[in-house]
């Protein structure tokens, strides 16, 4: 059971506005099936983390890319993207 | 003109003249004119696929070097890039993002003088198995218009099943691809974990996505591996097929081949004639000279939490970056403070994205981690290492694609745990790396039921070989459209 505060603490934590009352519902009902791995039996298993050898990366280097990128997006003034006011 | 035909049909009849690629493409844009009002497949159509088929006839005329395509004409669903068109994700966030650079993908596959006659609906940013969470709205079913035609790929696999196209691409985080190639009874491809780039797919769940071709025979599947797959510098994921060629000895025929029915995926809650089509399709196989033994993976019961929960959390963090500054839509940033400036963005986002989001925030986060994320790592690893230890008894597992028939537009929407449930028998492919296809087998009531093979990593040969296999011992109707 995940509280209606709970649920707006991580909204606002994400950067949501919930304004369908429905999505407590629905959310509660999604963690709480996420319950059944309580009986999955998995305490003692290692979690594996999959290793990419530095020898596989791609080579480090600039590649010119022609076209304008900030050109693309909805508000720019110059090279800088232009944002909403932090304080 | 025909053109009910395969990828590789197609590519003979060209080649030999028999038709142009012009002449095949005006009649693939004809037939979606005629039917896609209905269907609902293509979000965006390409006006110039008619001018580049000229261009390739001309080629093919004058002698000029000419890719394995010939003008093959395909669609793509829209998370996959490709240069100056519009990229939507089916999203209204992405409503006029306009991609700046092909996906490798698309790159590998214009090399081959493909068409790409379109952009294909899917589930918003790929999450959902039913296309009805489209912000433009659901795809239907060509087998019955009132039903799902699954998803998240459902445009892709509408397009190919209603001959709006000849092969198309969709991408497959739980079952995307074969979910509903299943329920449009077209073949559905996910490859091994890292054999097609996905360096130009927009990011869902990284860690366990692919992209993989839904087409109408398991040849031209194999014919789409052979253009797609292989290491991109772009994408370090990716792993080295040392150039396979996925077509030869396609006719290997399975003889001698041990498979495993996964007990856990024919149980519980399954429809009657799935089963069926299983246990004949476990028949048919038999006959053909393989042995076929229960086993069990008890995870499979607790993939579908474990893969919810791994994807909602790198979905959370990869729909982070839709803050409407780098990608969004017309709305002034001025009068607004920062954060609530974000909120208002993500208002364009649907619900299943924006449930998902919070989904995401929730189960890695201190204090709920180790009950939900951690476990469901665990839970992965243990099913990889359950499934590997089949794979040393077996060569191939078998299950339904889906333990249920499609269901009908708005039936289950409302119901999250019971829309989880329908990937139980997909998701474990993708936790776990291994190749899967799912092959057109039955048709029940009108509707189609897919059968589900899965190989063991790297043995995507072997699998389109046993694939091919079942296949041959079919005949199902044609779609009724």
């Amino acid at each position: 059971m995940v509280s209606r505060e709970e649920i707006e603490h991580v909204a606002k934590l994400m950067r949501i506005e919930i304004d369908d009352p429905t999505i407590y519902e629905r959310v509660d009902k999604m963690i709480g099936y996420f319950d059944i791995l309580d009986s999955a039996g998995v305490e003692s298993e290692e979690i594996s983390v999959r290793e990419i050898p530095l020898a596989n990366l791609r080579e480090d280097k600039y590649i010119p890319f022609d076209e304008k990128l900030i050109e693309k997006l909805n508000s720019y003034k110059g090279t800088y993207v232009r944002a909403p006011k932090m304080i | 003109m025909n053109i009910k035909i395969s990828a590789l049909q197609f590519t003979r009849e060209v080649q030999s003249g028999n038709i142009s690629a012009e002449d095949f493409i005006a009649k693939t844009m004809e037939q979606i004119q005629n039917v896609d009002d209905s269907l609902h497949a293509f979000l965006s159509i390409n006006d110039k696929a008619i001018d580049q088929a000229r261009e390739i006839d001309k080629k093919i005329k004058s002698g000029g070097k000419i890719g394995q395509c010939f003008g093959m004409p395909i669609s793509i669903k829209d998370n996959i890039c490709i240069k100056d068109t519009k990229t939507t994700c089916a999203s209204k966030m992405l409503e006029n993002f306009i991609a700046p650079y092909d996906a490798t993908v698309i790159t590998k596959l214009k090399q081959q003088d493909a068409i790409f006659v379109g952009k294909v609906n899917l589930d918003e940013f790929a999450m959902g198995l039913s296309t009805e969470f489209s912000a433009y709205g659901p795809s239907k079913n060509p087998w019955n218009l009132d039903y799902i035609p699954g998803g998240s790929s459902g445009g892709s696999a509408v397009s190919v099943s209603a001959f709006e196209c000849v092969t198309s691409l969709g991408s497959d985080t739980g079952g995307s691809v074969r979910n509903p190639a299943s329920f449009c009874s077209t073949v559905g491809y996910k490859p091994t974990y890292g054999l097609i780039s996905r360096y130009g797919l927009i990011s869902y769940a990284n860690s366990i996505e692919q992209i993989g071709p839904l087409t109408r025979t398991v040849e031209d599947t194999a014919f789409m591996l052979n253009l797609i797959a292989g290491l991109d510098p772009n994408d370090n994921t990716t792993v080295d097929n040392n150039n396979e060629d996925y077509l030869k000895d396609i006719n290997s025929g399975i003889e001698g081949k041990k498979i495993g029915v996964i007990k856990e995926m024919i149980g519980e809650g399954i429809d009657p004639s799935v089963l069926s089509a299983t246990k004949d399709a476990i028949s048919k196989l038999e006959g053909l000279g393989a042995t076929c033994e229960e086993v069990s993976l008890d995870m499979v019961t607790y993939s579908v939490a474990a893969y919810y929960i791994i994807t909602a959390t790198e979905a959370g963090s990869n729909l982070a970056r839709y803050d409407n500054l780098r990608y969004g839509y017309d709305f002034s940033v001025e009068g607004y403070e920062f954060n609530s400036y974000i909120e208002k963005a993500r208002k364009k986002l649907g619900p299943e994205v924006t449930r998902r989001m919070i989904l995401g925030g929730f189960v890695p986060s201190a204090g709920h981690a180790g009950k939900y994320f951690l476990k469901a790592l665990k839970v992965k690893n243990k099913l990889t290492r359950q499934i590997n230890d089949a794979f040393k008894k077996f060569d191939l597992l078998i299950s339904p694609t889906v333990p249920i028939l499609p269901f009908k537009i708005g039936e289950k929407i409302n119901d999250p745990v019971a829309l989880f449930l329908i990937d139980i028998n997909t998701v474990t492919a993708n936790l776990t790396g291994k190749p899967a296809i799912s092959i057109p087998y039955a048709i029940s009531n009108g509707l189609p039921i897919g059968i589900q093979l899965i190989a063991n990593s790297m043995n995507d040969k072997l699998l389109l070989q046993a694939a091919h296999a079942l296949e041959k011992t079919v005949k199902l109707p044609e779609v009724p459209i």
